[in-house]
């Protein structure tokens, strides 16, 4: 079987590039085919790659605040362009100051995200959620 | 080893497209209005002039990093960390958007953020705000103030900032492109930096003192202290030759406090040294230390150890000034009463070591300082190699073929083959030295400290091992060790 793809990035004008570099090492091991933008992303380069690599998911890491403004509309640019059933997940320091998790989950959910961690999430249990969902949605 | 400093006549040229970039550039057109009104400026204002008492003093003053969308919350913050948060000097952190020139962004941000209440922006957007509104802010508060941002093409923010009295400017042509661009070309880059180092020497020229702070830390992230010293002294040489005087060189917190105290009395020694090789002699170098760079422990107590450890590393090191990070670091942007804390936990510690003399003869900081010494001397020799007479080429030159190169950094530019990780007494040292140009005598010992880690742990050294040391400390520990 095909290891799993998946579009890997940093969004907006935030240069973080440590944490992108670990996790593209670390979803790669872990057996999936990562196409890694890097850092800057935009909401159209995501898009773009994911059309063009068929990826099930989309992985966005925002450490520097401005998570919230520009992620917005990210799920239904996906669905104009045909990417219906792609998995959103969303990383990271998403918003300015410190603010209960539950709160930026639930605006990142309702921005059309399946999935929201904070920074100190243990990676191997992402990778087994984000296996799983893949899973489901070939259903 | 000298660039030429940039024609007047093409600065001026330069100074038209510069300042159409956006409406607010308009009013700053009248180069001498800016002259004028720091005049009026007092000196205890006066950022160049406070460091320089600093080190008459042997003071070290503590300054955060802030800055919010909205003239007035940013004026009410500054205000807040001077009383409240006691704090020596002051900063303007820019958002990201200006950073990378999009002030249409940054428009719908300030927007945004008078809508929300609250600031939606990481920082304040200079450029967008325009002169009379940092006049504003530069005149509501009692300290010196400096722009802190982490962009690549400044020329715009330098020319408004300046004439919005501010003192202070951060950054250089590689320390704000390497770690804060993706694909920023180098030569453009440092040229475009040039200009900014050419407005604050026109500053000097006028008897206006600028003070001018490359950002030393790079991407905050393991890095060796060589390679930061090496890029901190050729954006001192690049700032010398378009004419500043006040110069302030960085070195962020590595961990090992033997190797921080190292780090910080070699960089003095090496700047000097190399800046008068080079034949300038009028110029007032001083040094700034920052806390912790890398990743926090999110638990408030322990990242305030974390903070307290960096404290102590800048008062025993005696450099001019500490960037003190916030109990909020692992969340992001803090609050202004936990930036305030930040600053009090510093103070206490800066207090309590004020008449204590730490770094005397130490035979292992003088082994650390000797290592730096080569290391530094063989990247700047390369780079003098590469550069013929012009040292601009030779940093591209450099960079390109992996003599200069920086540890994690987003510019493809890079070549990102050189990989730290920390030895068995928490030093950081090189794993994967990629393209640098370092001896054998130098790259053996690093290879010998690492085989005692490796031998402690029973584990090779990995890229696992070097992922363990990034988030170490916000775990609680220095270096990354297996459970």
């Amino acid at each position: 079987m095909d290891a799993p793809r998946v579009v890997l990035g940093v969004i907006g004008a935030d240069c973080h590039s440590v944490g992108n570099k670990i996790l593209d090492a670390f979803f790669s091991e872990a057996g999936f085919h990562v196409v890694n933008l890097g850092v800057m992303v935009s909401q159209d380069e995501f898009l773009d790659a994911a059309v063009e690599s068929d990826a099930g998911a989309i992985l966005v890491s925002s450490l520097y605040g401005h998570g919230l403004i520009d992620c917005e509309g990210l799920r239904q640019k996906a669905v104009e362009r045909g990417l219906d059933r792609i998995l959103l997940y969303a990383g990271g320091n998403l918003v300015v100051g410190k603010t209960a998790f539950e709160e930026v989950e639930r605006k990142f959910k309702a921005m059309g995200f399946d999935r929201v961690f904070p920074p100190q999430v243990d990676l191997a249990a992402v990778a087994e959620l984000l296996r799983k969902d893949l899973r489901s949605r070939k259903n | 080893m000298t660039s030429n400093r940039l024609d007047w006549k093409d600065f001026l040229a330069q100074r038209r497209a510069v300042l159409d970039a956006w409406p607010t550039g308009r009013d700053v057109a009248d180069i001498e209005d800016g002259l004028r009104y720091q005049r009026t400026i007092p000196e205890d204002k006066n950022f160049a002039k406070v460091m320089s008492r600093a080190k008459a003093s042997g003071r070290t003053l503590i300054q955060p990093r802030a800055g919010v969308a909205l003239i007035d919350d940013h004026i009410r913050l500054l205000r807040y960390l001077e009383t409240e948060g006691t704090a020596d000097l002051l900063p303007t952190t820019i958002d990201a958007y200006t950073r990378q020139n999009r002030y249409e962004e940054a428009a719908r941000g300030i927007e945004k953020s008078m809508t929300a209440g609250t600031s939606l922006l990481n920082g304040f957007p200079a450029v967008n705000h325009g002169r009379d509104g940092c006049r504003k802010v530069t005149e509501a508060v009692r300290k010196p103030v400096q722009v802190r941002h982490g962009t690549p093409d400044a020329r715009l923010l330098a020319e408004i900032s300046l004439a919005g009295g501010f003192t202070s400017y951060e950054g250089g042509g590689i320390s704000y492109n390497i770690p804060y661009a993706k694909k920023v070309e180098i030569g453009e880059c440092l040229r475009n930096w040039q200009y900014v180092d050419r407005l604050a020497g026109y500053y000097e020229e006028n008897g206006l003192a600028v003070n001018r702070e490359p950002f030393g830390p790079l991407t905050g992230t393991l890095v060796p202290p060589f390679i930061s010293h090496t890029i901190a002294i050729l954006e001192g040489l690049l700032a010398l030759e378009q004419g500043v005087k006040s110069l302030t060189l960085g070195y962020g917190q590595g961990g090992n406090v033997l190797q921080d105290l190292a780090a910080l009395a070699s960089l003095r020694e090496l700047a000097d040294a190399y800046f008068r090789e080079a034949g300038f002699e009028d110029y007032d170098l001083t040094l700034v230390f920052h806390q912790w760079m890398g990743g926090f422990p999110e638990d408030e107590a322990q990242a305030f150890s974390v903070i307290a450890t960096g404290a102590f590393v800048a008062a025993a090191a005696r450099v001019e000034k500490t960037i003190v990070k916030s109990p909020h670091e692992a969340m992001g942007i803090p609050t202004k009463e936990a930036n305030a804390a930040g600053l009090k936990a510093t103070r206490q510690v800066l207090s309590m070591m004020a008449d204590q003399r730490i770094c005397a003869d130490n035979a292992v900081i003088e082994r650390e300082k000797d290592l730096i010494r080569r290391e530094v001397g063989a990247l700047m020799s390369a780079v003098r190699t590469a550069s013929g007479d012009d040292l601009v080429q030779g940093i591209v030159r450099a960079f390109a073929g992996g003599l200069l190169d920086v540890p994690f950094a987003p510019s493809v530019f890079n070549r990102g083959k050189v990989l730290p990780v920390r030895d068995n007494e928490g030093y950081i040292r090189l794993f994967a030295k990629g393209s640098l140009p370092l001896g054998d005598d130098i790259t053996s010992f690093h290879k010998e400290r690492l085989q005692e880690r490796s031998k402690a742990e029973g584990r090779p050294v990995t890229f696992q091992m070097v992922t363990d040391d990034i988030y170490a400390i916000s775990k609680g520990k220095l270096i990354g060790r297996p459970k």
